[in-house]
């Protein structure tokens, strides 16, 4: 007889638990089978699931190839070029927006520098809202990269300061001072990245590859200046407003979970053109220029007014100088 | 007879001459000591219109890089983003014309004879729009700095004259740092980009030379020092 | 061929246990449950969830990940002196060490993973496929000691047990260099997560050569003061025999690690607060507040008064030998460097902000509740270890293979009915 295979069963002297109680092979494959039913079933009933468009198919493909794509400095002119068709492509069918990805690389013989006027700069902060628009910065985050710093005449102790102002300016006995990115010459963010997704390009900006960079955070920790900013939420831009001349490695749309940071509106710079925050600057505090060419004004600014920078005892060697008049 | 004629020709001819020539002279600057290139044909500052004026380098003044600071004019090209947005090459600074600005150039539309209307003559409206804040901080009258022998000139302390588009040469009398700083590129703004001709604004594009300080204005929004939450539960 | 039984014995003992037993991991499971819930909320809405900035970019998942590294690398502690000092005492309590260590590990990497803002992104980490900044990056360095440290935490337990239970005792010149070799990377690994913070100038708050040391001191009172704590549980509820030494060692040691903890923590109020400087400004924030803004102040006061007043017990000779003394002072130095380390180190770094801002923060509950699950699936891992090898070490279960007997370890076939009676045959009517 089958006695000794036959399942034990329950007694009621039994201190084995519900847990430990055995069944056998057949039980417990149809035990299974009810369960998985049980569970798509609901699956199912809370996830309708349609058959997949083509455009929904050709997005699945794309993000597919954007995923397992390499860090951009590793990559071909054909391999950057196809990934700038894709970022084209995606940004097509899912927003709508027709953009122009540039991968310019920097121009020889160029490295850039910026200086900053504090006795011109009247905070209206022109600057703030021309490179939002520039960048397509997030709307609904209200990401901004420039900070405009209102201070009291007398010291420039950014402890003090406000940056909240949002009063009649120029205020009475006060003086105002912009920050951004400084593209140091030795940026402590670049030497932190794990994965390498932050680097300088030899015309001196500091760029980040959105696709590679992994959110860790630890530039942010690492920037003594605040420059850089997370996507805490997916950034949003309405459509009529996205600023479709873009570059790869600067106002590109971002995705949640990755840093990005002022580059000296790289868009514009390698194509000769002012940043936008330059641009729009009413006062002309701001001056941008080639430090590399001794007949740039940038030049002239360091070479014939008295300059300073932030934090220059940490030897980050930023490219942004403030002076008066 | 004939030979009466013939000698009577050429002399009437003569004297009608001398008579447009000292009215023609009327109308030259009295000053033979002008640097400034004389506009030749006004509607070549028609916007829309490029043209390359010569000029003189500007002495004394260094361009950025040490280069001699060289002024040609350009006028404004209305097709651009900004009005005041036009460029292109070559190797000079550029300034940009003033003139096509001013509503109520040229001063000859109402200046007669090219002379300063004198008080009992003015006309009620004009320049009403003109509040001179600056000449009463410095004490000057309008001849100060109108030639008032011809309205279209800027007087320089020098006795010199400068156009319109040449007031950097006034302002620059006074305010001689900040044209230097101009000049070099700490002051004012570039219009084109950073790379290849340096294109600038003249003094009156940012500063009314009767009110020169910038308006005190409402900035655009501060940022949000709390972060700002999107639809997150 | 002892693998097999090996991993099914070892899932025996995990599922198997009483009602206590069954309602802990129950426990757990709901709030790791309650804590992918709470994860797949980030995952969908992006970190904005939390209550991190772009101000205060790391919170409370980073504030947990440095105490772990510092609870791992104190499992270790009891190590050296077991294994390469011979010190009886310690032999039995070393294995439940290395649970410590290695469910401490589990959870660092889960408080990195759901920090982390790209977390299908991570295997741009692995070099070859991806790219590691190593070793330039700070943080490229610790994901290469803190898996090889749960690489090194895993392997030799796993040879000791193993050993035993297919009853070859494990062969000590075979795992002793390995020892040496995970002492000093032990150490490595807080040291590399300290310099991590002391390497960045734009936090003057962080960037002191003490931070290293002080990080070590810490980790070396919190972790021999979490093992004594597990080690008398298990001494209440199972039959693993625990000297006293063994207690009395690691509280002694416990004691004069809070001590210099203290003496640390005084060197560094002193060089901030003698001469305050703009770089003491984010210690005044911490301590005592800075315009207006002090939410920290109460928890970072309650910190260091707990701190001192277990370490004044822990000094007092015959507290320190009495179990209902030295649990509750071990309980709150856990509890205090936890506070301390955590959001008093982590979060004042960044504020105020290098541009002078005052953002605070707050913990949201969605990261209370990702916090938690981490915190409930490291301490699965630690029970799931602990009844693993328990009974190895007890000599309860042994290798069905084995071919004779010996004495320490008496066969002891695995049994395919529970340990207490036989259930009776059914009655055959024949």
């Amino acid at each position: 007889m089958r006695a000794d295979r036959a399942p034990a069963m329950p007694n009621a002297d039994d201190e084995r638990t519900v847990l430990q109680k055995r069944v056998d092979r057949r039980r417990a494959l149809g035990i299974l089978l009810g369960g998985v039913a049980v569970g798509a079933q609901a699956m199912t009933a809370c996830s309708p699931v349609a058959p997949m468009t083509d455009e929904a198919r050709e997005t699945r493909l794309l993000a597919w190839r954007e995923y397992i794509k390499g860090n951009y400095r590793s990559m071909t002119e054909t391999e950057r070029g196809e990934t700038i068709a894709r970022l084209e492509r995606l940004a097509k069918v899912t927003r709508g927006a027709d953009v122009k990805i540039q991968s310019t690389s920097a121009q020889p013989g160029v490295m850039f520098g910026y200086a900053f006027n504090i006795s011109k700069c009247k905070g209206f902060r022109n600057c703030v809202e021309a490179c939002i628009n520039e960048n397509n910065l997030d709307r609904r985050a209200g990401t901004q990269y420039i900070r405009i710093f209102e201070m009291e005449d007398g010291v420039v102790d950014l402890d003090e300061a406000d940056a909240t102002f949002q009063h009649e300016v120029p205020a009475e006995g006060h003086f105002y001072m912009g920050t951004q990115c400084f593209q140091c010459a030795d940026p402590p963010c670049v030497k932190v990245c794990p994965v390498g997704a932050t680097w300088q390009e030899p015309d001196g900006i500091t760029v980040i590859d959105y696709d590679w960079c992994i959110g860790c955070r630890y530039c942010m920790a690492a920037c003594p200046y605040w420059a850089r900013r997370f996507n805490w939420s997916a950034p949003d831009v309405p459509v009529a407003e996205i600023n479709p001349n873009q570059h790869y490695l600067g106002n590109r749309a971002r995705k949640m979970g990755v840093v990005e940071k002022c580059t000296f509106c790289i868009h514009r710079t390698r194509q000769g053109r002012l940043p936008a925050c330059a641009e729009a600057c009413p006062t002309g505090a701001r001056v941008f220029g080639n430090l590399l060419d001794p007949s740039s004004e940038i030049r002239w600014v360091l070479a014939n007014k008295k300059v300073f920078r932030l934090k220059e005892d940490l030897k980050t060697e930023p490219r942004f100088w403030y002076f008066t008049d | 007879m004939t030979r009466r004629w013939t000698c009577a020709a050429p002399l009437s001819l003569g004297l009608v001459w001398a008579v447009v020539a000292c009215r023609q002279a009327d109308r030259l600057p009295p000053n033979d000591r002008e640097v400034v290139a004389r506009r030749t044909d006004t509607t070549a500052l028609a916007p829309g219109a490029l043209t390359m004026l010569p000029a003189a380098p500007v002495t004394g003044w260094k361009g950025p890089g040490e280069r001699p600071f060289e002024v040609t004019l350009r006028t404004a090209d209305p097709v651009s983003a900004l009005a005041r947005r036009f460029g292109t090459i070559t190797l000079r600074t550029s300034l940009r014309a003033r003139t096509p600005d001013l509503g109520q150039y040229p001063c000859t539309s109402c200046h007669l004879g090219r002379r300063m209307v004198l008080a009992d003559e003015r006309v009620a409206d004009a320049h009403q729009n003109i509040k001179p804040i600056h000449p009463a901080q410095t004490g000057a009258a309008c001849s100060t700095c109108h030639a008032p022998d011809n309205v279209e000139y800027l007087a320089l302390k020098s006795g010199e004259r400068a156009t319109l588009d040449h007031a950097y040469r006034l302002c620059a009398q006074c305010h001689f740092s900040q044209a230097d700083a101009w000049a070099g590129g700490g002051h004012g703004k570039r219009l084109d980009g950073w790379q290849g001709r340096r294109v600038v604004m003249g003094c009156g594009d940012c500063h009314d030379p009767h009110k020169p300080t910038l308006e005190p204005r409402i900035p655009f929004r501060a940022p949000q020092l709390q972060r700002q939450r999107g639809d997150a539960p | 061929m002892h693998l097999k039984p090996f991993v099914l014995s070892a899932l025996r003992s995990a599922t198997t246990g009483g009602r206590r037993y069954h309602v802990w991991m129950g426990s757990l499971t709901l709030i790791m449950l309650a804590g992918a819930y709470a994860y797949s909320l980030q995952l969908r809405y992006g970190l904005g969830v939390t209550g991190m900035s772009d101000h205060v970019s790391w919170g409370l998942y980073i504030s947990n990940f440095t105490f772990l590294v510092g609870m791992a690398a104190a499992a270790m502690m009891l190590v050296l002196p077991a294994y390469i000092l011979h010190d009886v005492d310690f032999g039995r309590a070393v294995l439940m060490a290395e649970a410590v260590a290695v469910a401490a590990i589990v959870m660092c990497l889960g408080f990195v993973v759901v920090d982390i803002g790209n977390p299908l992104g991570s295997w741009h980490l692995i070099p070859g496929v991806g790219y590691l900044n190593w070793p330039r990056s700070l943080l490229a360095w610790d994901v290469v000691v803190l898996n090889g440290y749960l690489v090194i935490n895993l392997a030799i337990p796993f040879y000791i047990l193993y050993g035993r239970f297919r009853g070859r005792p494990p062969e000590k010149r075979r795992y002793l260099i390995w020892m040496y070799i995970a002492v000093m990377w032990a150490v490595s690994i807080h040291l590399v997560t300290a310099f991590l913070l002391a390497g960045l100038p734009a936090r003057p708050f962080w960037n002191t050569a003490l931070l290293g040391p002080r990080f070590l001191a810490s980790a070396f009172t919190a972790g021999p003061a979490f093992v004594i704590l597990l080690l008398w549980f298990i001494k209440q509820t199972t039959k693993y025999e625990i000297a006293d030494g063994a207690f009395a060692k690691l509280a002694l040691i416990t004691t004069v690690t809070a001590q210099i903890n203290l003496i640390m923590l005084g060197s560094e109020l002193f060089y901030k607060f003698y001469s305050p400087t703009h770089h003491g400004i984010n210690a005044r924030y911490l301590f005592f507040g800075l315009d207006g803004h002090h939410a920290l102040v109460p928890w970072i006061w309650t910190a260091i008064a707990v701190n001192a007043i277990a370490t004044v017990v822990l000094m007092i000779h015959p507290l320190r030998h009495d179990p209902r003394w030295l649990m509750p002072a071990c309980a709150a130095l856990f509890i205090g460097i936890w506070v301390e380390k955590g959001m008093g180190l982590v979060i004042p770094g960044f504020i105020p902000s290098p541009l002078g801002e005052i953002v605070e923060y707050t913990p949201t509950v969605v990261e209370l509740g990702v916090t938690a699950g981490v915190w409930a699936l490291g301490l699965f891992v630690l029970t799931v270890l602990v009844r693993v090898a328990l009974p190895i070490e007890l000599g309860e279960v042994r290798s069905p293979y084995i071919e004779k007997a010996t004495p320490s370890a008496p066969i002891v076939r695995p049994r395919s009915t529970p340990p207490l009676r036989q259930p009776t045959p059914p009655v055959r009517t024949r």
